[in-house]
């Protein structure tokens, strides 16, 4: 018997932490975390295994026979998925319409090979997440010129004695952002850091929380800003910092803006008391170090005012590249591959920029197409052909019922408005049920790729190389591999190189490595710092090299300070439905991926989570008659559902909680239990763009529904 | 006394469930073509509770795997005697060889933690990664806790340990081999 562990990268999660896999005689046994890189692999991760060996893997390309929906395939090869899909796009580029193809996937690197093709041939990506954090990014760049990279958490491992940790919305136990961060808050804490979480629901990380903040959903804009007036007009800022670092004038216009945000008034929109808005805001303000987790806020749609609101807090108590406070990542300096494909000019062609709707995303600023205006966009007419790879938009897009009506709606002739839809997948999906391809993926065990994504909780420094473990089934190729393909086929000048581990090897000579020798070296390259106040040396990424509280581009939006109400979406519709339905996540499911909803390990009751109850408070139950266990009526402006109650302690009285990502109707496992999908109940952000951050990119997730016995 | 034993920290435990699935692979205990939600064997499993009613309310975490009993039930409860507790590392076991498959320990044992292999027809259950302790290693567990939770030693050494640290051992929980402990409120 021969058994070995090999050093690879989970992909259990957009974390992609660093694991060891034991292979013994082919076969793939057990993960572990590496403990070259932090050492931590999740629950999701150690059930990885049972992924690799569902045996409802894909394992060739299947046809689309039926309609779209029915689910109904047969057999193709390989070359004739791949003629019909090269064929349709070079037809849609010969149109002229190249602009209308988008890809859906997760990059698993800036120059993933999947968005070279698509820069190179014309067409978008989106990034297969309808609710990213694009304003979180956007905020970062505006502020501070910042790396536009991903969630970018504070490095807990740096927080002081006496920090404070602020989780905002954010399940950061859930490991979203690696498997090491539950167990370096804990430490931060036996170091005597402050953790508090705000967050309208008591999760795991509020359980271990010295302070929990149970505040009004799309509430946190008032609070920090609330506590950022109290630590101004009090003198209590980062006088340093603030003299140093914040443009001219621009303390200024923040202290006008500020006059009438006092915690009394910020406390009226977040529900949030006064005394603790202040409480907060002088914990901070004598705190060594403050970090703020955040993701985009609690379930805002107005997330660009949240963004911004947050990085005045940071900026006027100096936490920004601080030890414990927001770190700014740095890029791998890896080499080009040449000639380097421009891509799209997305400000016109977008397909936000190009239908009726093109007004109104005047002032849109994220760097990529909001994926949660797909199903208008194809309604349009501006979308013809989309890709998925890795992601399963027919139930994770809010408003899934109108991603499903725009995929299978027809123009006059009869034919598909959407002229090709491709599914890319390792099991099948709700959304491979609506494909007219789809093709069989390889798992992470199964490929090679290069990591180098700066929202890593390495903060950017570094690559990591995912090396096959074990044998893939059947016909499996990687995406990356048939976008090279189609990439020769189409854009040959941009894909000289032979394959994927070529074009890996001319990155990686910036480095001095190669992906044999990265291989050799265990797969990690890290110089290991995280690197601090790098400002110091040339300012930051702004213009003016300082931090930039006002934001005078947006001047005609009436955006250039953070607006302080709560979104629209929770004042619409608040007599016919009162309460707010919160989309939480928890540690054993990400999105509604098949990875972890397909898997028995994750959906067992004692290994992970097997169904999504409501969450509804006591209280509230018994002020409704609803007894434990209920079954209910769930109906919100969009949709409504049956589901069956959880009483708990744990959720605020005027909000009611799904786990996102339940309700599908394909998978041995997935289907098991009484899960639903919150994205029956959430309306389709294309069709309610007037409640939609159409400058931060960002969509909104929660709900005003009402609940009936 | 001879005994190894877990130490479970109530303070860091979040209750992720990472050595549930971290046990069942390295234990076979997973078919992972077949198996379905809800019929999967464990040799551990997550339990909370909760005081307090909203908004101040603390929850808190720990896991629960074979107690390796002083005086255990399930010994009393085998006619066949198949399950021994080891005079050198106080580990309670189910010697396969021996088990009649009467679940009668099952039955017996206060804390749930017997599994029924209907297949082979014989009980099966934690027995502390007794491959591993024996060449030096830790059971998978405490090696994969994701807060580094669970220690894993002597349990006279471990209380030694946690006495030094200043923890509370909540001597309610902790009746039997397995320590739960805390810092002192």
């Amino acid at each position: 018997m021969e058994s070995k562990w090999i050093p690879t990268m989970c992909y259990q999660c957009k974390a992609e932490c660093a694991i060891l896999a034991r292979v013994e005689d082919g076969v793939l046994k057990e993960i572990r975390g590496n403990p070259k890189a932090r050492g931590k692999a999740c629950v999701k991760g150690m059930a990885g295994v049972s992924l690799e060996y569902s045996p409802e893997r894909l394992t060739h390309p299947l046809k689309r026979i039926g309609k779209r929906g029915e689910g109904k395939f047969e057999p193709c090869s390989w070359d004739e998925a791949m003629h019909a899909i090269a064929g349709k796009l070079s037809d849609l580029r010969e149109r002229g319409e190249a602009h209308k193809l988008t890809a859906s996937f997760f990059p698993h690197s800036i120059t993933d090979p999947k968005w070279r093709f698509l820069n190179a041939y014309g067409g978008f990506i989106n990034t297969a997440l309808p609710h990213c954090d694009s304003a979180k990014i956007v905020a970062c760049i505006k502020a501070m010129g910042g790396v536009p990279n991903h969630h970018i958490p504070p490095n807990f491992a740096s927080v002081p004695q006496g920090g404070v940790i602020i989780l905002a919305g954010r399940h950061a136990m859930g490991c979203l952002d690696d498997a090491a961060v539950p167990h370096d808050i804990l430490n931060a804490k036996d170091r005597g850091a402050i953790l508090v979480v705000i967050d309208p629901l008591f999760t795991a990380d509020a359980a271990k929380a010295d302070w929990w903040i149970p505040i009004k959903p799309s509430g946190d804009t008032a609070l920090f800003t609330g506590m950022t007036h109290h630590i101004v007009v009090n003198g209590l800022y980062n006088k340093g910092f603030v003299e140093n670092w914040i443009r001219e004038g621009d303390f200024e216009k923040l202290r006008d803006y500020l006059a009438d945000k006092t915690p009394e008034a910020m406390s009226k929109i977040c529900d949030v008391p006064a005394q603790d808005i202040v409480k907060l805001a002088e914990m901070c303000a004598a705190a060594p170090s403050v970090g703020v987790d955040s993701f985009k806020g609690i379930m805002l749609g107005q997330a660009l005012d949240f963004g911004h609101a947050w990085t005045n807090f940071l900026a006027v108590t100096g936490n920004i590249d601080n030890p414990g406070g927001q770190p700014l990542p740095d890029l791998t300096p890896l080499s080009p591959v040449l000639p380097a494909p421009s891509g799209p000019n997305l400000a016109e062609k977008g397909w936000h920029r190009t239908g009726p709707d093109k007004g109104k995303f005047g002032k849109y600023s994220f760097i990529m197409e909001p994926t949660w205006y797909e199903a208008q966009a194809i309604k349009n007419g501006d979308l013809k052909v989309l890709i998925t790879a890795e992601c399963n938009p027919a139930l994770t897009e809010m408003g899934q019922e109108e991603w499903r009506k725009a995929v299978t709606m027809m123009d006059d002739k009869g034919q598909y408005q959407l002229e090709m839809l491709v599914s890319y997948e390792i099991m099948p999906s709700e959304t491979s049920k609506y494909a007219d391809y789809v093709l069989p993926d390889k798992s992470y065990f199964e490929r090679w790729e290069l990591l180098y994504m700066p929202w890593w909780y390495n903060f950017g420094h570094g690559v990591a190389l995912r090396q096959p473990v074990v044998e893939a089934p059947g016909e499996c190729r990687h995406s990356n591999e048939v976008f090279i393909d189609l990439g020769k086929r189409l854009c040959p000048e941009y894909f000289a190189f032979k394959n994927d581990l070529e074009y890996y090897d001319i990155q990686l000579a910036g480095l001095g490595l190669s992906v044999g020798k990265l291989q050799e070296m265990g797969g990690l390259w890290s110089p290991g710092t995280t690197g601090f106040r790098k400002y110091e040396q040339g300012g930051f990424g702004t213009p003016s090299k300082k931090v930039h509280l006002y934001w005078e581009d947006l001047e005609a939006v009436n955006q250039t300070m953070p607006r302080v109400g709560l979104a629209p979406e929770y004042e619409a519709d608040a007599g016919e439905f009162p309460y707010i339905l919160i989309s939480y996540r928890t540690i054993f499911h990400q999105g509604s991926g098949q990875w972890t909803h397909n898997n028995p390990q994750l959906r067992d009751p004692i290994g992970g989570l097997m169904e999504n109850p409501l969450l509804i408070n006591t209280a509230t139950a018994k002020k409704l008659g609803i007894e434990d266990g209920a079954l209910v009526t769930l109906r919100s402006r969009t949709g409504k559902l049956k589901v069956r109650t959880k009483c708990t302690e744990r959720i605020r009285p005027d909000c009611l909680g799904l786990h996102h990502g339940f309700g599908a109707t394909i998978g041995r496992v997935a289907v098991l239990g009484e899960g639903v999908s919150d994205n029956v109940l959430i309306p389709d952000s294309g069709m309610t763009l007037d409640w939609q951050d159409l400058v931060g990119g960002e969509s909104h997730v929660s709900t005003r529904v009402t609940v009936e016995r | 006394m001879k005994q190894l034993s877990l130490a479970i920290d109530l303070d860091r435990c979040i209750g992720c469930k990472t050595c549930v699935a971290a046990c069942r692979n390295f234990h076979g205990l997973i078919d992972h073509a077949s198996s379905l939600p809800g019929l999967i064997p464990y040799y551990l499993r997550v339990e909370s509770d909760r005081q307090g009613t909203y908004p101040d309310i603390a929850i808190r975490s720990w896991v629960m795997p074979c107690q390796h009993c002083k005086n255990a039930a399930c010994i009393k409860a085998c006619k066949a005697e198949a399950i021994t507790k080891d005079t050198e590392t106080g580990i309670v076991r189910i010697l396969a060889d021996k088990c009649t498959g009467s679940r009668d320990c099952i039955e017996a044992c206060p804390y749930g933690v017997i599994q029924f292999d209907a297949a082979t027809n014989k009980a099966h259950k934690c027995d502390l990664c007794w491959d591993r302790v024996h060449v030096g290693e830790k059971p998978v567990c405490a090696e994969v806790c994701l807060t580094d939770a669970i220690r894993f030693g002597e349990k006279e050494m471990l209380k030694m340990e946690l006495e030094a640290e200043g923890k509370e051992i909540v001597k309610k929980m902790s009746a039997q081999s397995v320590i739960y402990f805390r810092n002192p409120a």
